[in-house]
């Protein structure tokens, strides 16, 4: 981010590559310096098809084999066409599951962005002790392991000697809440599994978001401010266009980590509540791939996964860029 | 240039990140073998740990054991990668209701021929059952666990009560103990813990699932395994102030804060209750005076047949070293090695060693309650169905009050659906 003073300016990466005026000289220097970098680049490239794609191939194949746990430990395995496909699309738990995890990862992004993004703006406000204060809390936040993470939460609604029932019941005298079970009703197993996910997910964005705010120019704030416009007006009209690319990449990548969610949930159902009520679409690849031993209707889900996320994904950069332009 | 050279930096920095990798491997063979044993859990005491390497390297100068202590979450999914890797562990512990998952898969040694170099029918009988696949002998067992109950002797004497001798008895109990204590439980009981359900489905003559022909008929919704889980419900409903949806982990920080006044557990958990109070895993060592114990009692008097917990213990059929692992396996069912899991409560793999256990008031109650255990179907499968947690939702269902046969008859279609899968 260096050509941070041109914000509008379409295309100042492309005029930095752009070839120097001049004609045979250049041409050969452009030929040679054009195979070496690829030549350079050709390591990194294997080493990355090599740890990502030969996995993803490997899922592929095995999506449309009979794999079991015989499999693995060296039986043939048997090609079975789309079998895994049509096992997967026709069983109703698994249109339950999806509902419930486009359901829950819709709310964990629109809560994390709208959060995240107020956070951002307050930071943004802050005098430097406080602002220092909220970046380190944030940070202690965002380092700490999902799996730790959710452990700690699951003693704060514990059933039994949670300080949340402890609160509401000795605090606030609510007697509903003795032994006041938060996890047994999917809906709220879901609900506490938002505030772990949006707690973790927040400072990503706030962070994120406090950037690109950065880089908007007061003075252009300063002349709206002049000419008239509330505070509202001048985050909408002049704020939020510009930091419009940055939110939609949180946007997404929030997605993609809601979408397949797992560690939480996983480590949730330990805890307490029902496994078949909550269980979403990481949590069942794993039950019926890893748990179950059935590898190949595991790679077809995973397949299927992957394919929702990237059309969600696609979707809305193209959206996007569409209003861009 | 100033690019080139970025980019120069980054293919070293990845050329030296794979160097790193390649170097890891290799390693191990020449001078000695290396024996990798996996133990899951504490339960293997330290003295047996320090008894197996001991032996066998004095047998075996230059080659080592090296003990892996595991974690028995996610046990089966570490197991199937792990097995069939290139980078195996030599000899594994596992679950005993976990083994048919992989006899049946070949992920193990077979045994058959050593069968009497390793105990032969002194080996305790139902664990090498489930240690079989078609008539080949794969995983011996290594001990077993077994549940019984402990109370509070102030509570049963101040409420006017007498050890149970019969299942009614047993709910009746724990009953009375409730009502004279409002606030505590008579008997503590998470909806998760379905390993204490089974013995009210076996005492009333039902079944978890039967073998019927190929497939296998489950039979959690027949009229006798209704019966016991509806007695199940009532006890959780009635006499267990536990959450409804919790594991049956930590038993004892509700005995020593004194909330729990009767629970079923491994009896491992006598320990639990009774470690320094300012042990990592505090317990409450001044209840000891108090602590009671005996074995769930069946429908007709004696001791129930309750679940047996427990572990068999195999070879990788990866192993590159078979008659060394083979030789440890011996040493870990040897005499010396099985005494130490008695003299720590735990059942040895070998009835001749029973003896080792004791004959304290929790010994007694444990050999009595380990000559009734029962072991879960023996399919490949059912290690899937504990997966995917459908025992676990069943009882969660059942203690927050739902129909039961209606549930009982969800969870047969579910068991079906994996078994016969």
């Amino acid at each position: 981010m260096v050509q941070t003073q041109v914000p509008t300016a379409a295309s100042p990466a492309v005029t930095a590559i752009a070839p120097p005026p001049g004609r045979r000289a250049g041409s050969r220097d452009r030929r040679r310096a054009g195979a070496l970098p690829y030549a350079l680049l050709a390591p990194a490239t294997i080493v990355v098809l090599a740890i990502i794609g030969w996995p993803l191939v490997q899922l592929v194949i095995l999506s449309f084999q009979e794999f079991g746990r015989a499999q693995a430990f060296g039986q043939p395995a048997e090609w079975v066409g789309l079998d895994n496909y049509v096992g997967v699309l026709t069983d109703p738990v698994f249109w339950e599951v999806l509902g419930r995890t486009v359901g829950f990862a819709a709310v964990c992004v629109v809560v994390t962005m709208v959060l995240g993004t107020l956070i951002a703006l307050l930071m943004q406000r802050l005098p430097t002790p406080f602002r220092i204060l909220v970046s380190v809390g944030l940070l202690l936040a965002w380092s700490m392991p999902a799996l730790t993470a959710t452990i700690v939460w699951g003693w704060i609604v514990d059933t039994e000697y949670g300080v949340l029932n402890q609160l509401l019941r000795d605090g606030l005298g609510l007697a509903q809440f003795d032994r006041h079970s938060w996890l047994i009703e999917p809906m709220s197993f879901m609900g506490v599994a938002v505030v772990i996910i949006v707690w973790g997910a927040i400072p990503f964005v706030a962070f994120t978001v406090f950037a690109g705010l950065t880089q908007v120019p007061d003075e252009q704030l300063e002349a709206a401010a002049l000419d008239g416009a509330g505070p509202v007006q001048r985050f909408t009209a002049i704020v939020l266009p510009q930091v419009a690319p940055i939110l939609v990449i949180a946007t997404i990548l929030q997605i993609i980590w809601d979408l397949r969610v797992f560690t939480q949930i996983f480590a949730l159902q330990d805890i307490g509540g029902i496994r078949g009520e909550t269980s979403t679409l990481g949590v069942y690849i794993y039950q019926t791939a890893i748990a179950g031993g059935e590898f190949g209707e595991g790679g077809a889900l995973a397949i299927i996964t992957m394919a929702a996320i990237s059309v969600a994904s696609i979707a809305l950069v193209r959206r996007m860029l569409r209003a861009d332009s | 240039m100033r690019k080139i050279a970025l980019a120069s930096v980054a293919v070293v920095g990845v050329l030296a990140a794979a160097g790193c990798s390649a170097g890891g491997d290799g390693g191990g063979g020449d001078d000695g073998a290396e024996i990798r044993v996996w133990l899951v859990g504490t339960d293997t005491p330290d003295a047996a740990r320090d008894l197996l390497v001991e032996q066998f390297e004095d047998a075996h100068p230059g080659s080592t054991v090296v003990i892996e202590e595991q974690s028995w979450d996610g046990l089966v999914d570490r197991l199937t990668t792990a097995l069939s890797g290139s980078d195996s562990p030599d000899i594994v512990e596992i679950g005993n209701t976990q083994t048919p998952a992989f006899t049946s898969a070949g992920a193990f040694l077979d045994l058959t021929d050593h069968y009497e170099d390793l105990g032969g029918d002194d080996l305790l009988p139902g664990f090498v059952e489930i240690g079989s696949y078609e008539d080949a002998f794969y995983a011996a067992p290594l001990y077993s666990g077994a549940r019984v109950v402990y109370y509070d002797t102030a509570a049963y004497e101040a409420a006017g009560l007498a050890v149970p001798t019969t299942l009614d008895e047993y709910v009746s109990n724990a009953d009375a103990l409730a009502a004279a204590n409002p606030g505590d439980s008579g008997l503590w009981w998470p909806g998760q813990d379905w390993y204490n359900g089974l013995p009210f489905v076996w005492e009333h003559g039902g079944e978890i699932a039967v073998p019927d022909g190929d497939e296998w008929d489950a039979q959690l919704s027949s009229d006798e395994s209704v019966a016991g889980l509806e007695q199940v419900q009532a006890v959780m409903q009635g006499a267990s102030l536990a959450p409804v949806d919790a594991n049956e982990t930590n038993a004892q920080v509700g005995y020593c804060d004194g909330t729990t006044l009767q629970v079923s557990a491994p009896n491992w958990l006598r320990g639990s209750i009774l470690a320094p109070a300012d042990a990592e895993t505090p317990g409450c060592p001044d209840a000891e005076a108090t602590l009671g114990v005996y074995a769930m009692p069946g429908m007709d008097g004696g001791a129930a047949s309750v679940f047996a917990g427990g572990s068999n213990i195999a070879i990788s059929a990866r192993t590159e070293h078979p008659e060394l692992a083979l030789d440890a396996l011996e040493i870990i069912l040897g005499e010396d090695f099985q005494t130490i899991y008695g003299e720590n409560g735990l059942v040895p793999a070998r009835v001749s060693l029973a003896s080792t256990l004791g004959d304290d008031p929790s010994a007694q109650a444990s050999t009595e309650a380990a000559a009734n255990a029962r072991l879960t179907p023996a399919s490949p499968r059912w290690a899937d169905v504990e997966a995917a947690g459908i025992m676990q939702d069943l009882f969660v269902s059942i203690a927050q009050g739902g129909d039961v046969r209606a549930l009982a008859e969800q969870a047969d279609e579910d068991i079906e659906a994996i078994l016969n899968g």
